[in-house]
């Protein structure tokens, strides 16, 4: 069975953008490794030939001409944004 | 009867006979928000002027459209222009929205008025409403229990008179389960029948939207006017629905046969659900409803298939929350590196079942585990999507509809499950394969609860056909006219 050790949390934490603080670090090893374990039921599963359903029901493919067309107010849409020029995102260098 | 207690359809035959006029009937809901939402916590913003002027142009107007004047309130992840959308979470806490979601659209069409938005469990993650990072929401019929969730602030509001009507999101029961805990009705459409632009994401091969109401002919009402192909969503189906969704024939509902999927009754029912169920099924016989025994045998595996698709979509979809967006959680960020911003955004935007979802969820789709555990449960899906084809193959001596219980048990304590997020899940464990599977389901109180009572309510399930949702709201109309009778 998987072990979520404290390395493993740091790496997917890492992943995931998130900051976990010291103090969060071991009630969530805790709850991770037993939602894990709970998984192992799925493996008495036989699902050899069975073919993975990747969405919900109906999918198809959209195909759309590419139109210019404006769903909402690029002004209210960008008001929010922390600094900004001409209605761009500022933000600090991707790379350094 | 006070204004507050109306449904929609009365609500409308009123408004035609001018019996009252729209703005009495809001004032009439802001004055009760006003009151009782101190113990509730149902709101986290109130749109009272904009409430006002809308009641006033629909008093004014000429023509009573479909819904004209309807008092709703809206789950707090569903974006309607220029109010705040919080998401009950506090990466979001200064966010206004800066468009309409299509539903809302559709609904102010209508001339639907908008009392405010409700509270819920962070980005719709809970089912109990405890996880909101503003408000915990009370149960109305006993104050120290949950709601349900996530669509708890809707349910309660519904339940306790603050609203005639509201939206909701389902997922894995978020609508469902909070209507069964609050004794109001709550339909999760088919997958595809209701656009989701513009509602904050969760997990998107799951999320529905749909209308808790306090009568199954109310939620067809809300039904019909949101549905419907966006192309802006899509996973939207273009799809006619016929006339007898909002007028069911009885000569075609009572041929319907029902349903009862032995492992949904198994184990682990409280008893007052079990009873509950009885008398509904009981009732159901009395109109002449034929019913038989089923299986749905991948059922147990429902909970770990949903508790690894679900996660990792979500770790997906809520990687757009990098603090920066849509509204800065701190002024004081610019001077920080990129990385660092994103890292202390999420680490003091997200709450803890948030965090621990996008990490369960980047777990199951990282290296060395995706075939493991998200591919597995893929193919789980497939075989519990199977289950319900299978029980309802008419070829087959299928089904038309599928009876089941909401949830284990009705609402329970606030704090009960909180350090257990396991127990947690499993009060999902028969909502969840209706979303795996796409299907509609509709949760019915089992009778009339009131307020004053000892009793909580308990629903009970309807799960229908792709796209079938006019057999369980039929059957659902013809239920709550025993209870008029």
């Amino acid at each position: 069975m998987t072990e979520i050790t404290k390395k493993e949390l740091k790496h997917l934490a890492q992943l995931a953008r998130i900051e976990i603080s010291p103090s969060e670090e071991e009630k969530l090893i805790k709850d991770l490794q037993e939602i894990i374990s709970y998984f192992e039921e799925l493996k008495k599963l036989d699902t050899e030939n069975v073919s993975p359903m990747t969405g919900g029901t109906f999918l198809e493919n959209i195909f759309y001409e590419g139109e210019d067309k404006n769903y909402f107010d690029v002004k209210k849409a960008t008001q929010q944004f922390l600094e900004k020029e001409n209605n761009f995102l500022k933000i600090p260098g991707v790379f350094e | 009867m006070s204004l507050t207690e109306l449904t929609i359809k009365d609500f409308l035959n009123g408004l035609r006979k001018k019996e009252f006029k729209a703005r009495e009937v809001v004032e009439a809901f802001l004055k009760n928000i006003k009151e009782n939402d101190k113990k509730i916590n149902a709101f986290l913003t109130l749109n009272e002027e904009e409430a006002l002027s809308q009641a006033k142009k629909v008093d004014q107007g000429k023509k009573i459209k479909n819904l004209s004047g309807v008092p709703l309130a809206v789950k707090d992840n569903i974006l309607i222009e220029d109010l705040k959308t919080t998401a009950a979470s506090k990466i979001l806490k200064n966010y206004v929205a800066s468009y309409d979601a299509t539903v809302i659209k559709k609904l102010k069409e209508a001339e639907v008025i908008f009392l405010g938005k409700t509270n819920l469990d962070e980005f719709a993650m809970g089912s109990s409403n405890e996880n909101s990072a503003f408000k915990i929401v009370h149960n109305p019929y006993d104050l120290t229990r949950v709601p349900g969730g996530s669509s708890g602030g809707s349910a309660a509001a519904v339940a306790s008179f603050m609203a005639m009507a509201a939206l909701g999101s389902d997922t894995g029961g978020s609508i469902r389960q909070p209507a069964h805990f609050c004794g109001v009705v709550g339909l999760k459409p088919t997958y595809g029948a209701v656009s989701r632009f513009g509602l904050i994401a969760m997990a998107s091969s799951l999320d529905q939207i749909g209308p808790i109401t306090k009568t199954v002919e109310d939620a067809a009402l809300l039904f019909n006017q949101i549905k419907g192909f966006d192309p802006l969503d899509a996973t939207s189906v273009k799809f006619e629905y016929p006339p007898s969704l909002l007028n069911p024939s009885w000569e075609k509902i009572k041929k319907l046969i029902i349903g009862l999927p032995e492992e949904y009754f198994e184990k682990g029912l409280d008893k007052n659900v079990s009873s509950a169920l009885e008398e509904a099924i009981k009732k159901l016989k009395s109109l002449g409803l034929k019913f038989k025994k089923i299986n749905l045998p991948h059922t147990h595996f429902a909970l770990s298939c949903y508790y690894i698709i679900m996660p990792a979509e979500v770790s997906a979809n809520l990687a757009r929350y990098d603090g920066i967006r849509f509204s800065a959680l701190k002024k004081d960020v610019c001077n920080l590196k990129l990385q660092e911003i994103y890292l202390k955004s999420r680490g003091e935007g997200f709450g803890e079942e948030v965090k621990r979802r996008i990490i369960l969820g980047t777990f199951v789709l990282s290296a060395g585990y995706a075939e493991a555990y998200y591919k597995k449960a893929q193919k789980v899906r497939q075989l519990i999507k199977k289950d319900f084809d299978r029980a309802f193959d008419k070829n087959d001596g299928g089904v038309d509809v599928i009876l089941t219980p909401v949830a284990p048990t009705s609402a329970f304590k606030i704090k009960e499950k909180m350090d257990n997020p396991l127990q947690m899940y499993l009060s999902d464990i028969f909502t969840i394969p209706v979303n795996l599977a796409g299907l509609p389901a509709i949760s019915i109180p089992v009778k009339k609860y009131s307020l004053k009572g000892k009793e909580l309510p308990v629903g009970f399930q309807l799960i229908g056909k792709y796209f079938h949702e006019e057999d369980i709201l039929g059957i659902g109309q013809y239920y709550e006219k025993l209870e008029e009778r």
